[in-house]
């Protein structure tokens, strides 16, 4: 493995031992299903700083902090924490060793009220074998003072609002005499007010002592919050910095890499895109997820959808398919204003998705391949026509037909699809579609958990399907599949459209840049 | 990396010994109750060659099984689809007590009093999918609502018997032994599984139960209307409990209250059985009909041999704890492949 650490920023090189460092980590591996979710990571936290963590999905960020938290054991590397060995695998020894952790979804029991919820799981005096809910509550009224909780303790969590649950995490962290406290994306759904609240609160923390490692996709308030700052990429610390010797621009090109590029020998599809479209999406809006997004699609266009996670690229395609409703605008196929009243209005009028999740939302995994394949197109497949009679002899056929076409690798057509690999499975969901004539295909991250080969082959039929004519969606949280497969690329920010890349200007740098990219850069059209 | 394999390479005597464990057990579960069903047919031949094995008590275990049997396929369709059905034994005991009372009371002729009560059959079913599929209530809590509220109804319609003035030709319909000396509830019980299992497994509509019960969220991003598909196996459990309940009606000669009640646990008993037959964890008409057989079976036996009729409910219960266990381990080795 050639070791690729960028050193980015001076001092950093400094940083590997200075007394002070309370959690050590070195040489901390772990692979799932053969892919590598960190590769022999060293990092030091020191108590007393904000600790900057940033990477693009499937970094490794969560990896880290999942071992960190006892949820997840290493397959290699040891973790110190004071000098001492930690034990890892055990939710008990990270709150022993004083680690607490923030998740997005706030562990809290929504009708319990705030003192219960900090108390919760921590021991409490008793008297008579009762808890004693007064002196019990003494911590964490001390710590929600610290936390600057104005609302009355005995509130229940339902009733308050997300910034005072974040301050109900903290404070339940405080009460533990946390020493370090991980959070992650503390921000997503924070007002602005509530966001200033925390950074002062984040910053007191860290004067008094407690290590704070700050998870974010949001460069801007990492940059300016972090004491220092460690990039992931594949698994892989690929930069160190200390604040102020980086910019978002060169955290960027951290989080992305320097070496990967755009593939030269990639072609994109002439695709003529005038004339009417095939499908477009007219300022389409529901939530908080989806604010404001526009696009249009071409026949034989395979269109790029990026941007994080979260950023309102899968909710659109939900839109578009007709599992939500729209809150406002709307989608047009061929030109016709669409009103789309659920998921077979969508498949008749011919759009399809392949959804994100393989296993929970694609698959019927006790049921066998042609099964999977042909679920969705059983008419053509009658035995006589007229008759919902299924020919399991036409069913064997077609599937047969798209395993050899998509080249999918199974034992036959009969045999269960769980014993398949993610990559054939995927290839199986596709051809769920194909026998379906349909016009637009939406493929929601098409190579998740899929290896190299298994990719290309997986873009190979996509590429297929759109020299037939089909306008083809991929989402993926993966820039390099958007740059190596996309004819044109929309990005997405907060469920706004951030910019539109065609032809050479589809790199993965752009891509990065344009997801990062908030409301306030785009010049006040977000307005 | 080397250390990798070196670690998988140690650990693979170990995984085929598990992977033939886990064979072992499968094909146990397979044919658990098969064998059990055979075993017992065995056991009872051999000591009670006489009164066992003989065609009148073939016939006899057939015909008894029959309305569990019809019940019960009606019940494995709202399990293939991931739902529940408690309301059944209150559907079949109401339905029958209605139909003695369309004949008695209202003197309807046989075909459209019997048309009726299969059409309330199927409107019940329908109450019962709306409530699980519109209104999403748990369909465990809404069937067993509207079966407790069912066994009211009845209560106010009659808390009597209705006995008198039911015609002969309706009662001779259970009775009657049109071909061979069978019994016309078993040609019924043959023309239902046939029916349920073409629909099941031949049919657009049977493949897409099927997909809604393996992955809901799948199914409804395949396009399959989900809850139309649950309305239906909803109303075909309800149309097939209304069918057992008028022909207990007419094998007892009369309406009673609560008559077909207990058919609930049999069929529960029948279908989990019948779950861990063949297929690991699925629910199928075949199965169910095996499921069925064991409990005939079972309770001819023990009859047979005079067991104290307290053991009957032991055997029952038994058999569904049992059964449902078998059925669970079964979907967990198959799950853990």
């Amino acid at each position: 493995m050639v070791n690729n650490t960028a050193e980015i920023g001076p001092g950093a090189s400094a940083a590997t031992r200075v007394p002070g460092h309370w959690i050590e980590i070195r040489g901390l591996a772990k692979h799932f299903a053969g892919e590598v979710a960190l590769d022999h990571v060293d990092l030091d936290i020191m108590r007393g700083e904000v600790h900057g963590l940033v990477g693009a999905n499937g970094a490794g960020k969560s990896t880290l902090i999942r071992c960190l938290a006892g949820v997840t054991v290493a397959d290699a590397g040891r973790i110190t924490i004071g000098g001492e060995e930690y034990r890892q695998g055990s939710p008990q020894a990270a709150e022993k060793a004083g680690l607490a952790f923030i998740h997005q979804e706030l562990n809290l029991v929504p009708h319990f009220s705030a003192l219960e919820n900090m108390l919760l799981g921590a021991p409490k005096a008793k008297r008579l074998g009762l808890i004693d809910w007064k002196r019990s509550g003494a911590g964490a009224r001390a710590a929600a003072e610290k936390v600057g909780i104005r609302f009355p303790l005995e509130t229940k969590v339902s009733e308050l609002g997300i910034g005072e649950r974040w301050l109900v995490m903290i404070g339940k962290a405080l009460a533990r005499d946390a020493s370090m406290i991980a959070m992650d994306e503390p921000t997503a759904s924070l007002s602005a007010a509530e966001t200033e609240h925390l950074f002062a609160l984040i910053r007191e923390l860290a004067r008094s002592g407690v290590a704070i490692l700050y998870v974010s996709h949001r460069l801007d308030e990492v940059l300016d919050l972090s004491d220092r700052i460690t990039v992931l990429r594949d698994g892989e610390i690929v930069g160190r910095t200390l604040r102020g010797s980086l910019d978002k621009k060169g955290l960027i090109r951290a989080i992305v890499g320097h070496d990967v590029q755009t593939r030269e020998d990639r072609k994109r599809a002439d695709v003529a895109r005038s004339g009417l479209p095939l499908f477009s999406a007219r300022n389409v809006a529901r939530g908080s997820a989806v604010k404001d997004v526009s696009f249009d699609l071409w026949r034989g266009e395979i269109l790029g959808l990026g941007g994080l996670i979260g950023a309102g690229r899968t909710e659109t395609a939900r839109l578009a398919f007709g599992v939500d409703r729209l809150e406002a605008g709307h989608f047009e196929l061929e030109g016709e204003r669409l009103a789309i009243r659920g998921e077979s209005d969508a498949i008749a009028r011919g759009i399809a998705l392949v959804p994100e999740e393989r296993r929970s939302q694609g698959l019927m995994l006790d049921q066998s391949v042609a099964f999977n394949i042909t679920i969705a197109a059983l008419k053509p497949l009658r035995s006589i026509a007229g008759l919902p009679i299924v020919s399991s002899g036409k069913v064997r056929a077609e599937a047969g037909r798209m395993v050899r076409r998509l080249s999918i690798k199974t034992p036959g057509v009969g045999a269960r699809i769980s014993g398949l690999s993610g990559g054939n499975q995927q290839k199986a969901l596709i051809a769920r579609w194909l026998g379906h004539g349909m016009k637009v295909l939406i493929v929601d991250e098409p190579s998740r958990g899929v290896d190299i080969g298994a990719r290309e082959e997986i873009h190979d039929a996509i590429r297929d399907l759109a020299r037939a004519g089909v306008g083809i969606i991929v989402i993926s949280s993966d820039v390099e599949e958007l740059a190596l497969v996309a004819d044109r690329v929309v990005v997405l920010h907060e469920g706004r459209v951030t910019g539109e890349l065609t032809g050479d200007d589809i790199t993965e740098a752009r891509i990065v840049e344009l997801s990062y990219l908030d409301r306030g850069e785009l010049g006040g059209e977000g307005t | 990396m080397t250390n990798v394999t070196a670690a998988t390479a140690e650990r693979a005597p170990d995984r085929s010994a598990a992977r033939r464990r886990r064979a072992i057990l499968i094909f146990v579960s397979r044919y658990a109750t098969f064998i059990g069903l055979l075993a017992m047919i065995f056991f009872f031949s051999i000591n009670a060659p006489d009164t066992f094995f003989s065609r009148a008590n073939f016939i006899n275990i057939l015909s008894q099984a029959s309305l569990t049997a019809i019940i019960a396929a009606g019940l494995t369709y709202t399990l293939v689809v991931g739902e529940f059905d408690l309301s059944i034994g209150y559907v079949a005991s109401f339905v029958g007590l209605m139909v003695a009372g369309f004949l008695a009371k209202a003197g309807l002729p046989i075909p459209v009093a019997i048309g009726l009560a299969l059409l309330i059959g199927i409107g019940l079913g329908l109450v019962n999918g709306t409530l699980v599929t519109k209104v999403r209530i748990n369909a465990v809590i809404a069937t067993l609502g509207v079966g407790t509220m069912l066994s009211g109804i009845g209560f106010s319609y009659s808390a009597f018997p209705i006995a008198m003035g039911i015609p002969r030709e309706f009662t001779n319909i259970a009775i009657g032994r049109p071909l061979f000396g069978i019994p016309n509830p078993v040609y019924v019980m043959i023309v239902v599984l046939v029916v349920l299992w073409i629909i099941l497994n031949k049919t657009e509509t049977g493949q897409r139960m099927q997909a809604v019960g393996s992955n809901i969220e799948a199914a409804r991003l395949s396009g399959i209307r989900v809850d139309r598909i649950k309305m239906f196996a909803f109303a075909v459990a309800g149309f097939c409990a209304a069918l057992t309940g008028v022909l207990l009606t007419s094998l007892l000669g009369s309406g009673t209250l609560g008559a077909a009640d207990g058919y609930l646990l049999d069929a529960f008993a029948a279908v989990f059985l019948g779950s861990a037959t063949l297929r690991e964890g699925q629910f199928h008409i075949l199965g169910t009909l095996v499921g069925v057989l064991v409990l005939a079976v079972g309770f001819n036996g023990l009859s047979i041999f005079g067991a104290p009729t307290y053991f009957q409910p032991i055997f029952k219960g038994g058999v569904l704890v049992l059964a449902v266990g078998l059925s669970t381990l079964a979907r967990r080795y198959a799950a853990s492949g």
